[in-house]
């Protein structure tokens, strides 16, 4: 069994062709501006929208930590807990478990639906997340099943784990898909509380392998939205071989209500995404040293 | 009506391309005019204009009752309106003359009063059917036979029939007089230009004056002979169609087109800029259904440099379009991949895209030879036609399936039986059985009598048969009656199907008794709202492999299976079903009580085949996709599949490429009718606020294009809560 947030079809930005993304739980990177927050933690765990909450108490009558006050479900969360019983009498979608353990079946279930637009797109399902290599087994299990079925496999990761448990999953994954986020280490710490050394070794030895990957980095205001930055990142992967491109991200706001709904704080709440023409100036950047740079 | 004439400096720059810069502009402001007439509210865009402010026609009555009717009393009203029409010129347009205003729009009472059918209404009423019965149109005819003859040949042609069917010079006559009626028009213009002439002051403009009124003055008479007289022609067939009964079928543009400009190429008398000023200038005359490419008779692939020179010029022009691309397996790639580029490039919702498998094996599930089946192309809101070969009343015979699902429902829930879904489902099976059998009726009672009331002399002129016959295309003038019937409302049944089977059936949540009570207090109180809110998170149609989606299977089939029964019943005619509520979401929704998918009393139904907005968490398209493609009926007409796409979603080459892929895998999974809108959320609901900012915001409401800002606050909101919830 895995731990999945979600799964999302028809994903036109998570490699080549249409594809399915399977959104993995837990993470072992803190990236202050993480859009998908709720991704973090490995457990399933309760978002609440307070917005669309319409005050019907049915979650008080499943669980002691609910009331209603003028309105509206006012909570303990942790005397709630994670055990979720309350969003599933939510039918306001106020109350969401997210997180949830599937099988195998219960994905390929869903992603072979789509079968047919990989098929013509050239496209397929990645595995994404949070971080797919804390789950290897399942993520083993599962690009195996893909490719059984013939279908296009791809990851994206931080490649923050040892290089084996990668390594193993290769031989089922046709495409891998890795952020470098910043190229100096204590940067790297300081923003995403880890080092980048074994990232770097990782993408170097991804490399020897001979298995085809993307570079990305999100560009974040204030971070790493500097030419130096993309430029020394660039320089880096720009001589490896098995590049397929490079390409820059950036910054993504759409998750804030989600830090809401977990009752965390956001650091970068009011953060914007950066200009395109600026986005394309650290494009042009990276290009000065590196074969193939996009911006995504 | 805005006069156009000498209103630029004589050294103003007046290229092709300027000159549909200055027309684009002039369109916003004619819309603007016409906004306060309601007529052209809630509809497409047309590519009519506001008439002067003195103009005024009031038709002569032929029946006592106060209203117009037949044969007569069609064409001496046709006559007398186009003898009196205004003539509308403007010197950087290729060609003269809009419409303004439409004869159909001007009879007191809309159906013949001697023609009775009360006996069918009882039922009508009872499960909602919209019958057709006096609709007019809707079918296509083939431009091909009006551009060889021209309107003098066209009278020949009715001289010689009407020597060879002695009886039926009630028909003569009255196609004689329509032809007479739009000389007349034509002669008015000629003169009009020749004022024009006096007074513009711009060369160039000048000589495109010069050469609007010689091309005129030909076409009195003769038959077009280049590329600039066909589509003059077309532009004085649309117009005067449109002024008849309000007919916008087009045609297979490029294929009708082709042989003009490759003549003229060949004869060098003109370059490619001008043909695309002028296609551009047909567009812009009236956003008729055009298809571009699809498959030859033979099979070959019909794209040509010129379907090519027809997108180019639509993106010229930057406007209201109703382009139409005919998908198949081995079209060139690279037409395809310009049409989608062009679509995310203008956000104007063109073009279309049709699905040429499906389509044609449909059709031939009919009985149609594939010859046949490839020549029946997309020229309406959301159907197909044969050109000038068959009558259809496409896109006007609805039935309102979310009525019969609640009758179905009362019903179950009145009896002292059982309470099921599968008790529900034989009710509900029952009672569709019945509306369409009375909505198959009410179509042959309008066969019967539709020529009593509103002949179509526009179109019998362009079809295979009315001239030789001497017979109405409704009434076996035509070669082949291929009726359309319409069901409504399938994700409103399926989703309520599904909310029953799974919040009552399955998790014991609910017993029938309490889901009813909530529903027929329409979901008042706490408690009801907490029931509505259940029902409403069932599993939806379009959510994928849900049972939403097996339930819309199951609907589908039946429906089909039932409509396809009629053809033994009232052989020789035909009934092909489909699925697609136009606009009628809105009126369709106010006839039906609340219903268990949620959705309260008066609610709209969904649109066309499309889910409900919200159907699945992450809006995957393709899970809707699938879901339409499963309940396609598939004998040749359409359940439509509508998009709303974010601008963003196409940004760059591979990712058009992937939206071609999404179109080719659509297509090949059954299904018939893409449209798209290409708009994003923040513009659509500023423009919702304040429509009057936007005035070139143009949307695909339906099968058809409107400008925004023509449309009522409540046909708006449709629009806005699709787009936001996508």
């Amino acid at each position: 069994m895995g731990v999945l947030t979600a799964i999302q079809r028809f994903s036109l930005h998570d490699g080549p062709g249409i594809r399915s993304t399977v959104f993995f739980k837990g993470c072992n990177m803190r990236c202050a501006w993480c859009h998908n927050p709720e991704t973090l933690r490995v457990e399933p765990e309760v978002l609440y929208y307070r917005s669309k909450c319409v005050g019907c108490g049915a979650c008080a009558q499943v669980c002691p930590s609910h009331r209603v006050e003028e309105g509206k479900m006012v909570y303990d969360r942790a005397l709630c807990g994670d055990h979720g019983a309350c969003a599933q009498v939510c039918f306001s979608g106020a109350l969401e478990i997210c997180g949830k353990e599937s099988t195998v079946q219960d994905v390929l279930h869903e992603v072979m639906q789509d079968a047919d637009y990989y098929a013509q797109s050239g496209g397929g399902v990645t595995l994404s997340g949070g971080e797919v290599l804390l789950q290897p087994q399942f993520a083993a299990q599962l690009l195996s099943a893909l490719h059984q079925q013939g279908i296009h496999t791809a990851i994206e990761s931080n490649l923050n784990v040892d290089f084996s448990v990668l390594e193993a999953l290769l031989p089922d994954l046709d495409l891998v898909m890795c952020d470098l986020k910043l190229w100096d280490e204590d940067a790297h710490r300081k923003w995403t509380g880890a080092g980048n050394a074994r990232i770097l070794e990782n993408i170097a030895r991804l490399s020897s392998s001979g298995k085809p990957f993307i570079v990305r980095t999100p560009v974040i205001p204030g971070v790493n939205d500097k030419e130096e930055e993309i430029s020394a990142i660039a320089g880096f992967i720009g001589r490896l071989p098995g590049l397929v491109y490079y390409e820059l991200l950036n910054f993504n706001p759409l998750g804030g209500s989600k830090y809401q709904a977990l009752d965390v704080e956001n650091v970068f709440a009011d953060a914007r995404p950066l200009p395109e023409e600026r986005m394309q100036a650290l494009a042009a950047a990276g290009q000065a040293v590196c074969p193939s740079v996009r911006v995504g | 009506m805005r006069d156009r004439i000498n209103k630029l400096p004589a050294d103003a720059d007046v290229s092709y391309r300027e000159r549909l810069r200055i027309l684009r502009e002039r369109k916003l402001e004619d819309t603007k005019d016409k906004s306060d007439i309601s007529a052209f509210a809630d509809g497409d865009d047309y590519g009519a204009i506001k008439p002067p402010d003195d103009y005024d026609f009031t038709p002569v009555f032929n029946h006592p009752s106060g209203t117009f009717v037949g044969y007569e009393g069609w064409s001496e009203n046709f006559y007398r309106m186009m003898a009196t029409h205004p003539v509308f010129i403007d010197p950087c347009d290729a060609f003269a003359n809009r419409w303004m205003n439409c004869m159909a729009w001007t009879r007191p009472i809309k159906f013949n009063p001697d023609l009775n059918y009360d006996h069918l209404k009882p039922d009508q009423e009872k499960y909602g059917i919209v019958p057709g019965i006096g609709a007019d149109a809707h079918f296509g005819g083939d431009y091909a036979i009006g551009l060889s003859l021209g309107w003098g040949g066209l009278l020949e042609k009715l001289r010689k029939y009407r020597a060879l069917n002695p009886g039926h010079d009630d028909f003569y006559d009255a196609e004689e007089k329509t032809i007479h009626g739009i000389q007349a028009w034509t002669r008015r213009t000629v003169e009009a230009i020749d004022e024009a002439l006096k007074v513009e002051t711009h060369p160039e403009l000048r000589k495109n004056l010069q050469q609007m009124r010689d091309t005129n003055a030909h076409l009195i008479e003769g038959a077009p002979r280049t590329l600039r007289e066909a589509c003059q022609w077309m532009c004085w067939f649309n117009t005067a169609s449109r002024e008849y009964n309000r007919d916008g079928a087009g045609c297979q543009l490029d294929e009708t087109l082709r042989p003009y400009y490759e003549r003229d190429l060949a004869a060098g008398i003109i370059t490619e800029d001008e043909a695309k000023y002028y296609i551009a200038c047909l567009l812009l005359n009236d956003p008729h259904y055009y298809q571009l490419g699809g498959l030859s008779p033979d099979g070959h692939d019909m794209v040509s440099y010129f379907s090519y020179l027809i997108l180019e010029a639509a993106d010229w022009l930057d406007s209201s379009c109703n382009l139409t691309v005919r998908v198949h397996d081995s079209m060139d790639r690279k037409f395809l991949h310009t049409a989608v580029d062009y679509l995310f490039k203008n956000k104007n919702g063109w073009p279309r895209f049709s699905g040429d498998q499906a389509l044609s094996e449909g059709f031939m599930k009919k009985g149609y030879p594939v010859e046949l089946a490839r020549q029946r192309v997309a020229v309406g809101c959301h159907w197909m036609s044969l050109p000038g070969l068959e009558y259809t009343l496409n896109d006007c015979v609805k039935i309102n399936n979310a009525k019969v699902f609640r009758l179905a429902l009362d019903e179950m829930m009145a009896s002292g039986g059982e309470k099921s879904t599968e008790e529900l489902w034989r009710r509900y099976e029952a009672h569709t059985a019945r509306a369409v059998r009375v909505t198959a009726e009410g179509i042959c009672f309008h066969l019967e009598n539709q020529v009593k009331n509103e002949p179509e002399l526009m179109l019998n002129l362009i079809s295979h048969g009315p001239v030789e016959k001497g017979l109405d295309m409704s009434h076996g003038g035509a070669q082949f009656y291929n009726m359309c019937i319409d069901g409504t409302g399938i994700a409103t049944v399926a989703d309520s199907f599904a909310a029953l089977e799974q919040r009552i059936e399955r998790e014991g949540r609910l017993t029938f008794e309490e889901m009813y009570d909530a529903v027929r207090s329409n979901y008042a109180g706490p408690q009801g709202e907490y029931i509505r809110m259940m029902l409403s998170a069932s599993e939806r149609y379009g959510g994928g492999d849900t049972l939403g989606d097996k339930w819309a299977v199951r609907i589908s089939r039946s429906f089909t299976d039932q409509v396809n029964s009629m053809d033994e019943v009232f052989a020789p005619v035909k009934f092909i079903p489909g699925w697609f509520s136009w606009s009628n979401t809105i009126v369709l929704g106010k006839a039906v009580g609340a219903t268990p998918n949620g959705r309260r009393d008066g609610e709209v139904i969904n649109h066309g085949a499309n889910p409900h907005p919200g159907f699945r968490k992450d809006g995957a398209l393709t899970a809707m996709t699938n879901a339409i493609c499963a309940v396609q009926p598939g004998y040749g007409n359409t359940a439509p599949v509508q998009l709303e796409l974010d601008p963003g979603m196409a940004r760059g080459p591979e990712a058009v490429d992937k939206i071609c892929d999404y179109i080719l895998t659509l297509f090949r999974k059954g299904g018939t009718l893409l449209n798209i809108n290409i708009i994003n959320a923040q513009q659509i609901l500023a423009a919702n606020e304040n429509p009057e900012a936007f005035p070139d915001l143009v949307v695909r409401v339906t099968g058809f294009t409107a400008y925004f800002c023509l449309l009522t606050p409540e046909f708006r909101k449709l629009v806005v809560d699709r787009i936001l919830v996508a």
